[in-house]
């Protein structure tokens, strides 16, 4: 077997194909290692796929090439208390029209597509390849040891896109060698079985149309939220929870899934639906804060490896930093091959070109929102005062009415009192 | 619909190597105070009996997810790493 390579890249994630379709495309010569048996195994999502600008000028009809699931026109947030939901929903047929705004997706099908189309491209798949440790001589990365046998793999360049845990990039000395766990949360999913027809009655949908809900309020006071994704025959639920305040409660990830599923509002979406699949992942939420050094001598880092994720509450972006990271990742080896500098210096283009791009601007604007979500206030408090303040404004009951302003004061001083307010509102508009 | 980590062999897939991808001190774990590991961990791999002051671990239904290797405060491993090409747990649709 070959061992020597232009490039090699750990990891067969979006961030991984990214980087080793545009290398390969450019002419190199890369090989993809990916430790499953084929690329997607391993990985899990909370669900939507956002648009991938990034590979849009290789895949101008994206949304006909890929393997995808539904595309997402109706978007809901809820909050909600053990009784109550109260939702915001918004529609759009701007969404409903190429291109569209975001997918739901199986990973194990898109992750397989896409390093498949790497591999069309030229790059050579290894899969059941873990990597062991890297190779370091004369202070620069220089390949792989593999930990079925020991081989060895080398390159001049090691792009590190194995994920939030990586590995590859704390062997390197580009990341610290302990995780804080107020920087990571963990998602949990379960994935149900429901008639596609079913699906599109219960949450109004036509055609490929899929929904999107993002719940706060539902993971008994543990920092984190819930999510509830169409697919085109299924359904995907499941919570986020941040590490340190779960460890903290002493509850368990799958009796908060347990609890989630059976709040009455969630209960009637999935009645009849039957367990699939279970699931668990890392999400590296602490983002701009816990990114490690993306470049060294002969290494790149790309993807969750990077830390490259943004959670605004509304949004949660991973899939699409990812994959903008690995084809500029896969640009700046194409770069350092044309002027055969793989010094820190002569790779660190990447960097400038994540700061030109909406990755890093991104993950700079919103440094400040993980510390603001971390506000255990928002969990519980927030969407509690929501729902008995839509109560009292619904309900009828023969006692005179405030008015709405004094509801309002009265309600938020109850349930959140008037200082804490004051200061949230100041930490969210700071943060956001 | 009921999640049971006692039943996960009937809803998640796995190619189990016999060679354990995680290995525990377990000594260690006698002088920790938080043990987050038995309530973070999704498939309950970490059981912690009070009584004879035992941590047990089992990788079988190991979700590969990392949860462990963050929350543990007393860096109690051994080994941490993913499991060889090709084993461990097996992802369908997620």
């Amino acid at each position: 077997m070959k061992r020597t390579y232009d490039a090699i890249i750990v990891g067969a994630g979006p961030a991984g194909s990214s980087a080793a379709l545009t290398m390969a495309r450019a002419g190199l010569d890369v090989v993809l290692l990916e430790r499953g048996d084929f690329p997607g195994e391993k990985n899990m999502f909370g669900g939507v796929l956002h648009r991938l600008t990034a590979l849009e000028d290789i895949f101008p009809d994206f949304w006909n090439q890929a393997p995808l699931e539904r595309h997402v026109v109706k978007k809901t947030l809820t909050f909600m208390t053990g009784e109550s939901s109260f939702n915001v929903n918004f529609d759009t047929e701007a969404s409903d029209r190429p291109p569209y705004n975001g997918y739901t997706i199986y990973r194990p099908h898109f992750d397989r597509w896409l390093a498949e189309e790497a591999v069309k491209a030229g790059a050579t798949l290894l899969v059941r390849s873990t990597v062991d440790d890297v190779i370091i001589e004369k202070g620069r990365v220089v390949g792989v040891t593999m930990l079925r046998d020991g081989s060895e793999l080398r390159a001049p360049v090691v792009i590190a896109a194995d994920g939030v845990l990586s590995f590859t990039a704390k062997k390197a000395g580009l990341r610290r060698p302990r995780f804080n766990p107020s920087h990571q949360a963990i998602g949990v999913k379960a994935m149900v079985d429901m008639p596609k027809a079913v699906i599109d009655d219960r949450f109004g949908l036509v055609r490929d149309q899929g929904a999107s809900n993002e719940i706060v309020g539902c993971s008994a006071g543990v920092r984190g939220g819930g999510f509830l994704y169409t697919n085109y025959d299924s359904l995907s639920i499941g919570l986020v929870l941040h590490l340190s305040s779960l460890s903290e409660s002493g509850k368990t990830p799958y009796d908060l899934l347990n609890d989630f599923v059976k709040q009455p509002q969630m209960s009637k979406l999935l009645r009849g639906g039957r367990l699939l699949e279970y699931s668990a992942h890392l999400v590296p939420e602490g983002g701009y804060e816990m990114m490690p050094e993306i470049v060294g001598d002969g290494i790149l880092v790309a993807g969750d490896a990077a830390a490259m994720c943004i959670v605004t509450g509304l949004n949660l972006e991973g899939i699409n930093l990812a994959t903008q990271s690995g084809v500029l990742a896969g640009k700046a080896v194409v770069e350092a091959h044309k002027n055969f500098d793989f010094s820190r210096a002569g790779l660190g283009v990447y960097r400038r070109l994540l700061e030109d791009s909406y990755v890093l601007k991104d993950l700079k604007l919103y440094r400040r929102t993980p510390g603001m979500l971390h506000n255990n206030r928002i969990y519980s408090q927030y969407p509690d005062m929501v729902c008995s303040l839509m109560d009292e404004i619904y309900r009828i009951d023969g006692t005179p009415k405030d008015t709405m302003t004094k509801l309002l004061l009265r309600t938020a001083k109850e349930k959140i009192g008037l200082k804490n307010l004051l200061a949230d509102v100041y930490t969210g508009w700071r943060a956001l | 619909m009921n999640i049971n980590p006692d039943e996960i062999f009937d809803t998640t897939s796995y190619n189990i190597d016999r060679e354990a991808h995680i290995v525990l001190d377990t000594e260690v774990c006698k002088d920790c105070d938080q043990r987050a590991c038995v309530n973070c961990c999704p498939a309950r791999c970490y059981t912690w009996d009070e009584e004879n002051r035992k941590m047990t671990f089992v990788h079988d239904a190991c979700l590969e997810c990392g949860t462990c290797y963050v929350v543990c405060g007393k860096d109690a491993f051994t080994r941490w790493r993913y499991p060889r090409g090709g084993f461990g747990v097996s992802f369908r649709m997620t």
